[in-house]
This record gives structure tokens, sequence and C-alpha cells, in this order.
């Protein structure tokens, strides 16, 4: 029971953070149907930045604050750089962000160094509470309430603000939404922002659970974003959460019960579902 | 023209005894087979694969462990050379009937995940591959000589180059172009696109498979980095910066990001700055993408040819667009 | 009356196809033009270049003096524009509330009132005010697209084959809920069905392989036998 328990709280802190990361991915695909194969890049520059600044102020707060505006800057610059020169032709984009992919990385190593760097809990969400028989890992459960607030805060925006509206809509048809009036590559810009943003955060988040950071994190990361993204159907946020909780647990049920399958149990989900519901397990209708 | 350099090629090592020079040479005719064997998918069918490394790992693999296994003799080599082949086949023609139907992100994120599995494959199945730590094996005594493994894998690249030629010039590859161009149209007009896509594949994957045997060869070790995603990056930074959709491109491409890697990582001794090189690969390639889609020879090629013939087309035809 | 909006000459590609030839033609500010022709005559394709979705390579468009040929479609649905597609364009997982909120520029008086005034138009959209737009009857969904247009505030109306695939008794209430809007907006439709189009065209341009062939009164048209059998394939 105590095992089942501490098992379920890893994988639901690790599909957090999975869906930090996919939640970005899959409304810009949703949006302007571009797949990002740079957003792991942004990942591992925001637990860089984030872990850099935590250190020099020596808040974990302002660390994470930093990160989130390293996000929302390098979304800005990738969107204007990267993304808008090769609109609507999907072979280039996939071929130019996973070029920028690879500068991210190497530039990431320019500046901090090509070797790893250890990243510490902060002493107030160190340690662990004991509960009957259960040792609960505090920063686990932070990242969950962390996860589930941001889910918070953006289901809300989508649902009930104007901006959050117009994204929707422009999920399910572009045209129209300029049709009526609205400039939706300034939309676009945002949402690419706030993606940006969340997936520095997830990459702020995972440095101190996971102990050390290193460029490669990112690219590692991003395919369970992206597998979180096919399952969970793109364009969809609630989708993404569903999915990446998912593959957070079977990732750790696997990885303590039949360890060999462990990193083949997402790939193969993904493949499944990308052979038989190519549109995913749940889908924006148009 | 190209006849010449080939036989310039041919008799260079015996007139230079510089070995640096045949190492790096070989290793250039290499990676020319396999990024031309990525151009047959990316330039002229238009698939954008993140998995061509796992084709490649796939003939390292089987040349090595029969080398290792059976003994390092050329009849045991050219048989590897055929298994990995024939494994490659069937590889790329089971993963390409299930996955050309998705549309092209899908196909590039299904392809990432199934090399990833392949890689995670060899990793644990440590009996045969050893995993990261690889290991050594020894080469058929005839390739002893440094000299006869270049003549070698030249004489395999200009075959290579041959048949590909042949092969996209043929009716079947003019129908490729045409799928790229136009699927939806080409469909129209009776030809099944996946019929073709799924032929491209195989051949795509056959030649990577090749590729990878006489890689292992060259370095008498293999490990699971042949079958990791910087082999397919390499793949596609030659042939984009080349030129997509020739094959020449691919084989100028691997030529200067081999040349550069090798004088910039010799600079990197001096200046650190230089280990990142890739940075350096990374914004041509990107700038190649946005301004020069058609790479070095693809470009020089338009030039000339807009040269000698007026084309008598409408000036701003707009580009179809997404939005 | 004063010309609103004035197309002049446009040529548009779509792909390598050239489907404009030179189009021209007119709203006059209050009326209802009608385009009429053939299928695939590129009556659906000029609308869409009026609204900037397939810009033109050649002519211009303006509206209300201005030129508006380059302008992004959003900026041209500001100036005024409202667009009806074919396919309606709706919003399936957003409400009918939703929906007609995506399209209000402001929530100020002026607009609710606008909103008041088309929802008496089509009482049932307010039968349907939390439904999903997916889940409405084809008729339905004409309604919320001309509503969603109209309260965008727009002088002009851009409304592509609204009686389409709907039944008799519903192109009767798409076409009362045309006359009504007639009051306020001017009109350029896109129409088939002749009958339709001559009960509420004031006047008629004829457009045929990408070209403009004839335009003038809807009156004269009607009386003209052979123009009809000619372009229309009717009398």
């Amino acid at each position: 029971m105590e095992l089942l328990i501490n098992l379920t709280i890893n994988g639901l802190a690790t599909g957090m953070l999975i869906f930090l990361l996919a939640s970005g991915l899959t409304l810009i695909f949703g949006l302007m149907s571009v797949l990002n194969f740079a957003h792991g890049g942004l990942f591992a520059w925001g637990a860089y930045s984030g872990i850099w600044f935590y250190t020099l102020t020596g808040s974990f707060f302002l660390g994470i604050l930093f990160a989130l505006i390293t996000g929302l800057v390098l979304g800005f610059i990738t969107e204007k750089l990267i993304i808008t020169p090769v609109y609507g032709n999907h072979v280039q984009q996939i071929l130019i962000t996973l070029g920028f992919m690879l500068v991210l990385t190497e530039l990431l190593k320019v500046v901090w160094g090509p070797n790893q760097m250890a990243a510490k809990v902060p002493s107030y969400l160190a340690g662990s509470w004991e509960i009957g028989d259960v040792l609960i890992i505090k920063y686990r459960l932070f990242i969950i309430f962390v996860g589930f607030l941001i889910f918070g805060i953006f289901q809300y925006m989508l649902q009930k603000t104007k901006i959050g509206l117009v994204v929707r809509a422009g999920v399910m048809n572009k045209e129209m939404v300029q049709a009526l009036g609205i400039n939706i590559k300034r939309v676009f810009l945002y949402v690419f922002m706030a993606g940006s943003a969340l997936a520095a955060l997830s990459g702020v988040l995972m440095a101190p659970y996971s102990g050390v950071i290193y460029a490669e994190m990112g690219f590692e990361f991003a395919i369970l974003a992206f597998i979180v993204v096919v399952i969970g159907g793109m364009g969809s946020f609630p989708g993404s959460l569903l999915a990446a909780i998912l593959v957070g647990l079977a990732g750790s049920y696997m990885a303590y019960y039949v360890p060999a399958l462990s990193l083949a149990v997402n790939m193969m989900l993904m493949a499944i579902v990308l052979i038989f519901r190519p549109q995913g397990l749940f889908t924006a209708k148009g | 023209m190209l006849g010449i350099i080939a036989i310039a090629l041919a008799i260079f090592p015996f007139v230079s005894d510089s070995r640096t020079w045949t190492i790096l040479l070989t290793q250039i005719f290499i990676f020319s087979i396999l990024a031309m064997s990525y151009d047959i998918l990316l330039g002229y069918t238009g698939i954008v694969s993140f998995g061509h490394a796992m084709f490649f790992g796939m003939g390292a693999y089987t040349t090595a462990v029969m080398l290792k296994r059976i003994d390092p003799t050329m009849g045991t080599f050219i048989l590897s050379i055929g298994v990995g082949m024939l494994l490659a086949a069937l590889i790329s023609f089971f993963i390409g009937l299930l996955t050309l139907r998705l549309k092209s992100h899908f196909f590039a994120m299904l392809t990432l995940a199934v090399s990833g599995l392949f890689l995670v494959l060899a990793e644990k199945w440590r009996t045969v591959t050893q995993g990261n730590d690889g290991f050594t094996f020894k080469a058929p005594e005839f390739f002893k000589d440094r000299i006869m493994f270049y003549i070698v894998v030249l004489a395999i690249l200009v075959l290579v180059y041959i048949f590909l030629r042949r092969f996209v010039n043929s009716p079947f590859g003019r129908v490729l172009v045409a799928v790229r161009e136009n699927e939806q149209r080409t469909r129209s007009l009776g030809f099944n696109p996946l019929h073709y896509k799924v032929i491209a594949s195989v051949v795509a994957g056959v030649i990577a498979s090749l590729a990878g045997s006489l890689y292992a060869v060259s370095l008498r070790f293999v490990n699971t980095s042949v079958l990791t995603m910087d082999i397919t990056l390499d793949a596609l930074l030659m042939t984009i910066i080349g030129g997509v959709g020739t094959l020449i491109g691919p084989i100028v491409g691997a030529a200067i990001i081999e040349l550069t890697q090798h004088y910039l990582s010799g600079l990197a001794k001096d200046y650190p700055i230089f280990e990142r090189w890739i940075i350096f690969f990374g914004i041509v390639y990107i700038l190649a993408v946005i301004f020069f889609p058609k790479g070095i020879v693809g470009t020089i090629r338009e030039k000339l040819w807009k040269r000698s013939t007026k084309k008598d087309a409408p000036k701003s035809v707009p580009k179809k667009e997404d939005l | 009356m004063t010309t609103l909006l004035k197309v002049d000459g446009i040529h548009t590609y779509i792909g390598q196809y050239h489907i404009l030839q030179g189009i021209v033609f007119e709203a006059r500010e209050g009326e209802v033009s009608v385009l009429l022709g053939r299928n695939g005559a590129g009556k659906t394709t000029t609308l869409k270049t009026i609204m900037g979705l397939t810009p033109a390579s050649k002519g211009s468009v303006t509206f209300h003096g201005r030129d508006i040929t380059k302008r992004p479609t959003y900026e041209t649905a500001n100036k005024g524009i409202g667009y009806v597609p074919e396919d309606q364009g709706i919003f399936g997982d957003l409400t009918v509330e939703e929906n007609m909120k995506v399209a209000m520029r402001k929530e100020d008086e002026a607009t609710l009132a606008r909103q008041e005034y088309v929802l008496e138009l089509f009482p049932d959209l307010k039968t349907y005010w939390k439904k999903d737009g997916g889940h409405l009857s084809g008729g339905q969904k004409q309604m919320l697209a001309m509503a969603r247009a109209f309260v965008h505030d727009s002088k002009l109306l851009l409304i592509d084959e609204p009686s389409k695939g709907l039944a008799p008794i519903v192109i009767e209430k798409v076409m009362e809920a045309i006359n009504e809007m007639k009051k306020t907006t001017t009109i350029v439709l896109v129409e088939q069905n002749f009958i339709m189009a001559s009960r509420i065209g004031d006047r008629y341009t004829l457009i045929d392989d990408g070209r403009t062939v004839q335009a003038g009164d809807m009156q004269e048209l009607i009386h003209d036998e052979e123009l009809k059998r000619k372009y229309l394939g009717i009398g």
C-alpha cells in the first residue's frame, strides 16, 4: 500500500512536469498547426536560467520567476525569428524547429558550460511528511500542487475570458476567427510565449526534483511531451493533462515492476494511439 | 566531370600518404551514402523522418555482430551487409506501411519514437550489443590496409550514386516527386501515394543500412551511438545544407560538414568555443531552411538554369498558405 | 446612391490555378447585390479575395473609398465587412453565446442592442443559447453565422450561399432575415437559387470562368431569358 501510494505520487509529480511542457505544445499546435520541436530547448533553458538565478539570489521563488521571464523572452524570439518565416509549410517548420533545438541546446553549453549542474530543493520544501507508514516527499506534493494550480488558471482563462475564447475558436477555425476581426497572429504570439513560459517553468521545477540538470535533458523530456500531445489529442488542453498523468503513472509503475519496459512503454502507447486513433484520445472539434 | 573527380579521389591515397586524409575522406564517403539515402525521403518524396538512424544502426550492428561472432572474413562482411539490408528492408516496409498514411508531423514523431525504441532495445540487450560501452571487433584481413577500405567505400559510393540516379530519374522517381509536389493530384491521376512512399522509404532504409555497415568497419567498433538522434541530425544537416532534391547536394553537404567539423575541432584545442561547432551548423542550417530551402547545390543549379532559360511564368503567384 | 464596395479587375491564384481572371463589380449602399454564376465560376473566391483570405495578385478592392486589397483579413473585417462563409464557419465546441462573443468587438451597449435585435430575427438562437454550435441544425447554423457577422457591426455583409442544403421553409426564414437586415446593412450575396436571388436582389453581377460577363438591375435579368439560359442554365 505504502509503496503504491509513493509510486502514485511519484508518477503524478512527473506527470505534472510533463503536462506543463506538453500543454504549451498542444495549444501551439492546435492554434497554428506548428509542432515545435524546439520546445524541449525552452524547458532546458528554464531549468538552467532558473537554477542559476536561484543560486545567485538564494531564493527559489525568484529563480522560478526568472525562469518564467526567460521563457517569455525566448518564446517571443523563437516565434518571431523561427516560426513566422515558415508559416504554412509543415516540412520547413519541422526542419527549422529541430535545428533551433540544436542551437538552443548548444548555446546553453556556451553560457553555463557543458557540465552537469546540481540543483537543490529549497529548505522549506525539503524533507518529507510521515502519515502513518507513508513517507511523503514535500517537494513532489509541491510540484503536483503547482501543476493543478496552473491547470486551473489556464482552464479558467480558456473558458471564461475573451482571449481564451478566441484561442479555442482559433483551434477550430483559424480563417473564421480572422474574418471576425481578430489578429490571429498576435494571439498566436501570446500563446507561443505563454507555452514557452510553461516549458521553462516545467524545467525549473524539474531541476531540484532530479537533482542535476544537463543540456540534453530538454530533448529527452520533450519526447515524453510529444507522446503526451499525441495521446491527449493535439490542441486539447484537458487532454494533455490526462495523458500526462497517464504517462507519468505508467512510467512510475513500470520503473518499479517491469524496469526493462519503462522506457519503451510510453513510445508503444503513442505508436498504438497513432496507428489506431491518430487524432488522439481527446480532440477539439472543427 | 563527376567521373574525373571520382578517378582523382581513387588515385589520391596512392600519391598522398596522409593517413588522416584517407580516414577523413572515407568518413565523408560513408556519410555521403547515408545523406543520399536520406534525401530520397526528404528531397524526393517530401517525407521528414526523424528515425533514419535506426537503419544506419541496424547495418552497423549486423555487420559488427557477425564479424565478431562468425569470423572476420570478406565473405562474412559481404553476407552481413546483405543481412543488414534485408533487415532494414523488412522493418522499413512494415513501419512505412503503418505510418506513412499519417500527416508529416505525426510521421516525424512516430519515426522519432520507433528509433527511440530501437535505441532502448540496443541498450538493454547487452548480451549482444554490450550497450553503451559497445565492443570492438576485427575487420577482414583485406581491410587492414586503410587504402583498400578507402577504395572499396569510394566504389560503393559511386555505385550507390549511379543506382539512385537511375532510381530518381525513372518513371517511378518522377511519381515520387509528383507525390511531394501534390499528393492529392497524384492520387487523382491513379497512383497510390502510399505505395510509392513505402517503396521510397524501403530504398532509403536499405541504403542507410549499407552506410551503417561500412561505418562500423571503418571504426572496428560499435556502440549505441549509431542509433542516436545525432546520426539522423547529421544526415539532415548534410542534406539540407548541401541541397535537397539533388544527389550531389548530400555529398557536398557531407564533405562540408565533415571537413568543417574536423577543422573546427582542431581549433577547439586552442579556443574552447569551437567545441560548440554544432551551433555554427545549426545557424547555417536554419538560415538555409528559410532562405535557401534548396541548399547549396539546388540554389546554384537554379541560378544556372534561370540564366539559360528565361522563364515565362506569372511573377507573383501567391503561395498557398495555411492561414 | 453611393458605391460602398468596388472590386476592380481582380486576379487571384489558388496554388497554381488562376481562379479569378478579372472580376469587376460594385455594391451600392443599402442594396442587395447578388453574384450569380455556375458552380466553379469564382463566386466564393471573389468573396474570399475581398476578405483577404485568398489575396489578389492583381486589381484592387476598395471599401468606403479606401484600398483594402492588401490588408490582412482581420483589418478588413474591422473596417466593417462581415463574412458568412459557405460552410458557415461555426465554432463547434463553443456555445451559441460564445460564438457571438467571439464576434463582438466591444461589449458595449450598442453591441448588446445589436445582439438583441438580431436575436429577435432568429429566436431559435435564443432557445439554444447555451447549446454547442456543433449540435445546431443546418438552418440554425446559417442563422448563427449571419447573426455573428451582424453583431460584429458590419456595414457590409458578404453571405455565401445561405440557402445551400436548407429546407424550403428554412430558406424562407433566412430570406426574411436578409430582407430585415437590408434595412441597416448593405449585402453581397452569392446564390445558386435563382428564385431566391431574384426575390431579394436589387442588382446582379454574372460571373463565368473567373470573369465578370454582365451586371445590372435584377429586374432586367429576370426578363432576359437568353442570358439566364446561357450562364445559369435556366429558363
